[in-house]
């Protein structure tokens, strides 16, 4: 037999209460279950405690009455109420992407499409209930002139002005600070660029400078390489410009030029042996016949050789040096 | 705009107060400037009552003690949206809930809206038709008051609604019966003396997610651009009852979950785990003082030996001899040299 219990709410309560419902079962009393034993409705065994499920009232024909009594049957005009489906959403069908509300559940969590859904659904009901309206002369649009009294006070629709200009204030400074943060790193790496160029032409420049110095080449085409340059990328009408830069080399020139006439060449007197990479890789001056003859065939020759070539070491010098 | 402007064809407060008497039976009476005068506008709007106000609908609006700001907020907001509501002070909660039919009756109002507060924390809504007719209680959630900043739009005061329903609202029988408590409740009569003849904004009722959501927009442009002016909440419903405030219950919401039970689950949850955590806790403890078997067989000794030969293993006794250190490599060529010389 079940015995109808609505105390129990949880597995846990049953389980405290466990002992008093023992207890109030034999509140029940021994004769009243003896009883109901004697008629039957007790079967032997475990009798338990089991929840009936909560009926939930859904009085339907109750339901209609009260809405027979209740309605009243006014014209249209008067309610002013509308039934509709959410209008079309052109833009997410513009977009492809259909939300998962055709299917007529919408996810009251996701609260940007439930926003819309409702938006929409109120944006039917404006477009089917205009012409209707129309018809019974009422407008919806006010005249200019017409003030009246509104929901909200003017200071309050300040203070929400307020609240928009500040919101678009606040982000175009960021939009601002954005740009001007990758302006600048942009800047920065132009600038590093062109100082780098400069490095580069500089460093080109003197290269040549010094081969014509030391005599390497005679040619003084490093001077007319920015002119050729320049007239071949600038085609028209910079030729002013070439002649400008001639003239101030030549300018450069004649400067030079004075200045060797007074203090004589200038430059290093003696800067006969240079240690760089041409004169390390310079082995012309290498006899191999000489370098790899040990013990030579003609003494003189040998020692003349030898003194010529082998020439002895620092610490042999040194102790020839101390002895003589 | 200053504040307060004179309104055009409209009666000033004094002036409306005094008539009220009358207003219902003259009803064109008074506003004959005002068709004059705005004979001479552009567009002719249909005066407030070129009509006579047959549509006797009054809302009595209020609440029981113990309630917070924002519901002070939200009924004040209501006043001011439905010009055919009355206001009346706050029921204390000793008296039982048919009190609030007498003071209907007495306001000579024909629909209530009361709202009760529980433990300043829930709040619950009455919607009635005062004599006979049923009503319906629901739990108020999420409520944005006019006076929110992000709510930009704005609209007459006391201009009439149109009302727009989820087409769930005629599936079911409970909905159908809600849709008519609404529509009467919130829809503003025509040629009310308060109202304003304008139709310029729009309650919407949606169902999701089993409530009922309310949302009030403004009507920008004629092609439907809207704004959102008013207050918002979200309804859910509890029990509809036959008679108003009472009488046998009609209908039984199953998915409602009552404020106190929700928070219980959620204590309950949150125990719950705090108990299991403490149970692996002491699983852990138990195992770490078992007993434990000594393994005398290594399982894994054999598991680097390869089936290779094996080779001598050859140990260093003695230690190596150090090294000679050539120093002077080129004393063969020093010799040379000084010979030669």
């Amino acid at each position: 037999m079940i015995i109808d219990s609505r105390t129990m709410d949880s597995a846990e309560e049953e389980s405290l209460l466990g002992q008093e419902s023992e207890e109030e079962n034999s509140e029940l009393s021994d004769d009243e279950l003896q009883e109901a034993f004697a008629k039957g409705l007790l079967k032997p065994g475990m009798n338990v405690l089991v929840d009936e499920p909560k009926k939930f009232v859904n009085n339907v024909e109750g339901m209609k009455h009260c809405l027979a009594e209740l309605r009243k049957d006014l014209p249209w005009v008067e309610r002013l109420d509308m039934t509709n489906l959410p209008a079309e959403d052109v833009f997410s069908n513009a977009e492809g992407n259909i939300p998962s509300v055709k299917n007529g559940v919408v996810d009251a969590d996701d609260d940007f499409q439930r926003e819309m859904l409702f938006y929409r659904q109120a944006q039917a009901t404006v477009l089917d209930a205009l012409p209707l309206l129309s018809k019974h002369g009422i407008t919806t649009k006010r005249p200019d002139d017409y003030f009246a009294e509104m929901s909200k006070s003017d200071q309050q629709m300040q203070k929400i002005r307020k609240k928009l200009i500040s919101k678009q204030l606040i982000l175009e400074k960021s939009e601002k600070a954005k740009k001007l943060r990758e302006q600048r790193k942009f800047g920065k790496k132009v600038q590093v660029e062109v100082i780098q160029k400069r490095q580069k032409e500089k460093k080109a420049m003197m290269t040549a400078v010094k081969k014509y110095q030391k005599g390497m080449t005679d040619k003084l085409d490093f001077l007319e390489g920015d002119q050729k340059k320049g007239k071949d990328s600038s085609s028209a009408a910079p030729q002013g410009a070439n002649k400008a830069a001639a003239a101030a080399k030549k300018g450069s020139n004649s400067k030079r030029k004075y200045k060797d006439h007074r203090f004589g060449f200038g430059g290093k007197k003696s800067g006969k042996k240079w240690n760089t990479k041409e004169s390390h890789n310079d082995v012309s001056s290498f006899r191999a016949k000489v370098a790899n003859a040990k013990g030579s065939k003609g003494g003189k020759k040998g020692a003349k050789g030898g003194k010529q070539n082998k020439r002895p070491g620092k610490s042999v010098r040194k102790q020839i040096k101390s002895r003589s | 705009m200053s504040a307060f402007k004179r309104k055009r064809g409209r009666q000033t407060q004094a002036d409306r107060k005094a008539k009220k008497a009358k207003l219902i039976a003259d009803g064109g009476e008074a506003p004959v400037e005002a068709d004059q005068e705005k004979n001479n506008e552009v567009t002719i709007p249909a005066p407030v009552s070129s009509g006579r106000w047959t549509n006797k609908e009054r809302v009595l609006i209020f609440s029981s003690r113990g309630i917070n700001f924002r519901t002070r907020h939200l009924m004040q907001d209501l006043r001011t949206l439905m010009p055919h509501a009355k206001a009346d002070t706050k029921m204390d909660r000793k008296d039982k809930l048919f009190i609030v039919n007498e003071v209907c009756e007495i306001k000579n109002c024909n629909k209530c809206l009361f709202f009760e507060a529980k433990k300043k924390q829930d709040l619950y809504m009455w919607i009635a038709n005062s004599p006979h007719g049923p009503s319906a209680k629901f739990l108020v959630q999420n409520i944005h008051t006019l006076a929110e900043l992000k709510m930009t739009g704005n609209c007459l005061k006391g201009s009439r609604p149109l009302l727009s329903f989820d087409p769930k609202f005629d599936t079911e029988p409970h909905f159908a019966l809600l849709k008519e408590l609404f529509t009467q409740t919130f829809s503003t009569p025509r040629y009310h003396p308060k109202s304003q003849p304008f139709v310029d904004h729009v309650f919407t009722f949606a169902i999701a997610d089993n409530r009922i959501w309310f949302r009030n927009y403004q009507i920008m442009e004629e092609d439907a651009a809207l704004v959102e002016v008013g207050p918002r909440f979200v309804l859910n419903l509890i029990k509809i009852f036959q008679g108003s405030f009472g009488g046998p219950t009609l209908f039984e919401n199953q998915d409602f979950l009552s404020p106190n039970m929700h928070r219980r689950q959620i204590r309950l949850a949150a125990a719950a785990r705090v108990r299991e955590k403490q149970m692996v806790k002491e699983m852990q403890k138990m195992k770490k003082n078992e007993a434990k078997e000594d393994v005398t067989k290594d399982v894994t000794a054999d598991v680097f030996q390869t089936p290779t030969d094996e080779t001598h293993v050859h140990i260093q006794m003695d230690a190596p001899e150090p090294k000679v250190a050539k120093k002077n490599k080129h004393k063969a060529f020093k010799r040379q040299r000084m010979a030669r010389r």
